[in-house]
């Protein structure tokens, strides 16, 4: 008798499963016409966890755009593998600006060198908003152990060990090129982040870390870190007074950055909407001072100039692996 | 020993029969298979030096331990009373994981509410033997709190309907 | 009298009436988030840090700190009635907090958590107040081989928690190790047991792991208890701890404040081993260890506290080295900088009032929740009146639905399904699920503490022994755990003779 009564329970599971079918939502996103998008909540993913730097600039982004476009615009935290599952995820959505992410140049750039093909996302597979803003790397070391350029490391003649924030990371890539094409012996030492890096070189368990500016900065404001370079191009003006790499002979530039994505196919007006509003959030006075608060460096250039930029790097660094002989990963 | 103590004692080991030593042996068994599964699957990921650790090494170690041990728990362990026979009241809770399954199958294609809603009510009124009554308004009331929980107070992005 | 100074005009900062009402604000929220597995402070911070945009920075940072040690007091509430540990560090809790809830006594347990948290936390603050620029220091000590030796230590003892058998704890730990390693290996890269599956890149969560295994484990051995015997209606008696059980309890709120303080200052895991080791301490002091796993007033009090000191302590690598300690902590640093207040070095002065007033509102806060845990511990109780059939599915959904908020992935409500399937048979087959929960937690740390010490060591293992703290934790560890062995074997001989 019990069982029947269970199955006849299944089978209405089962047909309310058939019936209810389409309409599902997770934060009431909207549809419709596409002359006047938005007319519903857009969705924006952030493929880290709550606090990370992609996060706190995906919701500065998010109430920004919110105010321009009239309509509200949840964030969702979709943390997992360096934020290879949100991109997976972002690329199967429907292509009509309703869903949307800002992401890591890294991502694409840089952890395809260290992860298997299976792991690997490809730029190729999402529709470019806009790019958004850069984050550096610097090489730092331990104000009492006297280095101060990375000549200095050359000088110390023996093997250098250096934290990195993890596997497949601009900054595992930054300080393992420098170190080779400057022919410094060195052991890599990976941790679970930056927190854990910053830990063990305030702690002097290693001799130097790479890590993302906002990560350091303040340690270096007292005088407890000593920062020898920094790997963007030209000098950052949060350091104004640490030369990079580049300009202490070595060809090393590695810089994180990030910029607003969609499914691929996303509509021109719906991607252009998108863009114009993001670019007036970004004038806003609250969103600079964001920008200030977080040692981030503007890029908010269009798509083009963003897809140049991801294309130059991926190149770069895959030649300079190869070249050098890195390896970073298991890939 | 102290008096609380001996009172309490009583409640604590009120179980079912123990299953034997056929039961023991198959947990033996499974954790052996799970230990086993490990050394395999950490061989192939390489193993290493011990000086230069590869990706295997650690869970091998760890698979070798759980092997060995699970060996010594099928030889010395068989007369433990520690497990519990299964009998027909076991196949309730098949169809318990089963309703879960479904819930967690149909969430994402017509959002959490009518899955919930019907989760709620096989385990009350049939799992629970609760009054059809009782069934039914605890399990509307049951989805209509999470609902204000969830999604109005936390803004939590639950697939739904609403 | 300068140092005290800026301590009293923290007092200031916080008794203004706006701040009072941010630091209450904040515990309750943070008590009710506690109560819902899944959802931890984390999550919870993430959803009102657009809110504390507009307020003051103090009075946001005193909000959002509430959350974060609201919810530790709210953790408990779960893991002692449904035996649903929403973190780590309430794992060691559930052991002799269930079991007393079995027996009735869901009020005693609750109740000295309730004190116990107040005890550690107040005690941690005071820590904080006086020693947070040392204890920061003496925690740089603690390099990668300490840590290895501290997670050895975690992993042996957890053998020795819980009350199944001692052969198959070691069993359960070690799937418990092995299951830590699933996911992107953080030396090589290397995907571990991944399947190809991207939601398994970065490993299991703890969350669906400890849901599945205690709290929907249970469920589904309780389905299947209910159908076979006569259901005795639960026993809720005794709503607050009586002066002997407070007695009782004295010395492992002592002992676990200290603990909890001095081990939550560690980055990452600080606040579970805490638990773990106040725990383990308790129930090795104890005259009759044997109580312990079956509803020991001080297998209660001892983690409560001790993780309570622990979240408190974990605010001092934040607020002196800019250091987020866990997950909260670094959404705390995200709120700091987002205020234009870089957390670092220069913080306390710089903004002398941010940090007193801070650390000044956990008092304050404290009393609030020790106060309100008052009428809350009735109230609670009285969900174990409910009948075990209306509460099992909301329990479920709970849990469920809980789950899917830490990720946002029906993946891990698949996780926790297996995992509770898991947690039931290995109830029938006599495993504990504790020691494999724990292991779990710990393992990671193990494993990456191991290799990073061998590559600082350059492959040379004795660098463990010949480091002073990783030499003294490792030789604690043969005292604690060989020793014993030893005596039991000479015990034999000198019978045998």
């Amino acid at each position: 008798m019990k069982s029947v009564r269970v199955r006849v329970c299944l089978g209405l599971t089962v047909a309310a499963l058939l019936a209810g079918c389409g309409g599902v939502k997770t934060t009431s996103s909207g549809g419709g016409a596409e002359g006047n998008y938005p007319t519903g909540n857009i969705q924006m993913s952030v493929g880290a966890s709550p606090g990370g730097s992609t996060d706190l600039i995906t919701r500065a982004i998010a109430e920004g755009l919110g105010k321009e476009l009239g309509v509200s615009v949840p964030v969702v935290n979709k943390p997992g593998a360096n934020g290879a599952l949100n991109a997976k995820e972002l690329q199967s959505a429907p292509a009509d600006g309703y869903k949307i992410a800002v992401q890591n140049a890294s991502l694409f750039t840089i952890t395809p060198l260290a992860v298997s093909a299976a792991e690997a996302v490809k730029i190729d597979d999402f529709d470019l908003i806009g790019g958004v803003s850069q984050d550096d790397y610097m090489l730092a070391a331990h104000a009492d152990s006297g280095y101060k350029t990375i000549a200095d490391l050359k000088k110390a003649g023996k093997t250098i060990k250096y934290g990195t924030t993890g596997v497949g990371t601009g900054a595992q890539l930054a300080s393992a090129l420098t170190f080779k094409v400057a022919g410094i012996p060195s052991t890599d030492v990976p941790f679970d982040g930056g927190a854990p890096a910053m830990t063990a070189l305030l702690g002097r368990q290693v001799d130097v870390a790479t890590f993302q500016l906002g990560e350091g900065i303040e340690n270096v404001k007292a005088g407890k870190l000593v920062p020898l370079a920094v790997f963007s191009g030209e000098r950052i003006k949060y350091l104004p007074d640490v030369p990079t790499a580049k300009e202490q002979g070595f060809d090393v530039v590695v810089s994180q950055y990030r910029f607003l994505t969609a499914p691929k196919g996303t509509p021109e007006e719906v991607k252009s909407k998108l863009f114009d509003a993001a670019k007036k959030t970004f004038a806003t006075d609250a969103y600079k001072k964001f920008n200030e608060a977080n040692f981030l460096t503007p890029i908010e250039v269009p798509p083009s100039e963003v897809q140049k930029m991801l294309g130059d790097s991926t190149s770069k660094y895959k030649g300079q692996v190869e070249q050098y002989g890195i390896k970073l990963g298991s890939a | 020993m102290d008096a609380s103590y001996e009172e309490e004692r009583p409640v604590e080991e009120e179980r079912p029969p123990p299953a034997g030593a056929w039961s023991q042996l198959t947990a033996a068994l499974v954790a052996a298979l799970l230990g086993v599964a490990g050394l395999i699957g950490s061989w192939r990921l390489g193993l290493g030096r011990l000086t230069e650790p590869g990706p295997g090494l650690w869970p091998f170690v760890i698979s070798v331990v759980i092997t060995l041990l699970s060996v010594v728990l099928a030889i010395i362990g068989r007369q433990a009373l520690d497990s519990e026979r299964f009998n027909r009241a076991s196949l309730l809770v098949v169809v318990a994981v089963v309703t879960l399954v479904l819930l967690a199958v149909a969430m994402p294609l017509i959002g959490f509410e009518i899955p919930s809603l019907l989760l709620t009510f096989v385990w009350l009124r049939f799992l629970g033997k609760e009054s059809w009554r009782s069934s039914i308004v605890i399990s509307v009331v049951t989805v209509v709190a999470f609902h204000l929980l969830f999604v109005t107070a936390l803004q939590i992005p639950l697939p739904r309907l609403v | 009298m300068d140092f005290l100074n800026p301590v009293l005009d923290g007092f200031g900062v916080v008794l203004e009436p706006a701040n009072l009402l941010y630091c209450l604000a904040g515990v309750v929220i943070g008590m009710l988030i506690g109560v819902l597995p899944g959802l931890g402070p984390a999550a919870t911070i993430a959803i009102l840090l657009p809110i504390t945009y507009g307020v003051e920075p103090v009075a946001a940072i005193i909000m959002l700190a509430g959350i974060f040690y609201g919810a530790q007091y709210g953790g408990t509430i779960t893991s002692v009635l449904l035996r649903l540990p929403g973190e780590a560090s309430s794992v060691v809790t559930v052991f002799d907090g269930y079991a007393l809830a079995r027996q009735g006594k869901a009020g005693t347990a609750l109740g000295i958590a309730a004190i116990g948290s107040f005890i550690g936390g107040t005690i941690s603050i005071i820590g904080l107040s006086l020693l947070a620029p040392i204890v920061a220091e003496v925690a740089l000590d603690f390099g990668p081989p300490e840590y290895a030796a501290l997670a050895l230590l975690g992993v042996l003892l957890v053998a020795t928690v819980g009350r199944g058998g001692k052969l198959k704890s070691v069993i359960a730990a070690g799937i418990g190790l092995l299951l830590a390693t699933v996911g992107r290996d953080t030396f090589t890269g290397a995907s571990r047991f991944t399947f190809d599956s991207l939601n398994l890149a970065d490993g299991i969560d703890f969350v669906p792991i400890a849901m599945g295994l205690f709290g929907l484990g249970e469920i589904l051995y309780n389905l299947e208890e209910r159908h076979t015997r006569v259901q005795v209606p639960a026993k809720v008696a005794n709503v607050w701890p009586s002066r002997s059980e407070l007695r009782q309890a004295r010395g492992a709120i002592g002992r676990g404040s200290v603990i909890g303080f001095v081990l939550g200052v560690l980055p990452g895991g600080g606040a579970t081993l805490s638990s773990l080791v106040a725990y383990a301490v308790e129930k090795r002091r104890a005259k009759q260890p044997e109580r312990f796993g079956h509803g020991a007033i001080e297998g209660v009090a001892a983690p409560e506290t001790a993780n309570n000191a622990a979240a408190t302590s974990s605010f001092i690598p934040l607020l002196t080295l800019g250091i987020p300690a866990n997950a909260t902590m670094a959404l705390m640093f995200g709120a700091l900088l987002i205020q234009g207040i870089p957390p670092g070095p220069q913080l306390v002065s710089e903004h002398p009032d941010l940090f007193w007033g801070v650390i000044n509102s956990m008092y304050v806060g404290n009393v609030l929740l020790l106060i309100m845990s008052i009428p809350l511990v009735g109230v609670f109780v009285k969900i174990l009146r409910i009948r075990p059939a209306i509460l099992a599915p909301i329990t479920v959904l709970i849990t469920l639905l809980g789950v899917y908020t830490v990720n946002n992935q029906v993946f891990d409500i698949f996780l926790v399904i297996v995992f509770g399937v898991v947690g039931y048979l290995m109830k029938k087959f006599g495993f504990e699920p504790g020691p494999l929960v724990l292991a779990f937690v710990l393992g990671s740390v193990l494993e990456i503490a191991v290799r990073q010490s061998l590559l600082i060591f350059e492959g040379d293992v004795t660098g463990f022994v010949t480091r002073p703290i990783s030499g003294t934790v490792l030789g604690l560890l043969v005292v604690v755990l060989v020793l014993p062995l030893v005596k039991i074997v000479l015990k034999r001989q000198r019978r045998s003779l």
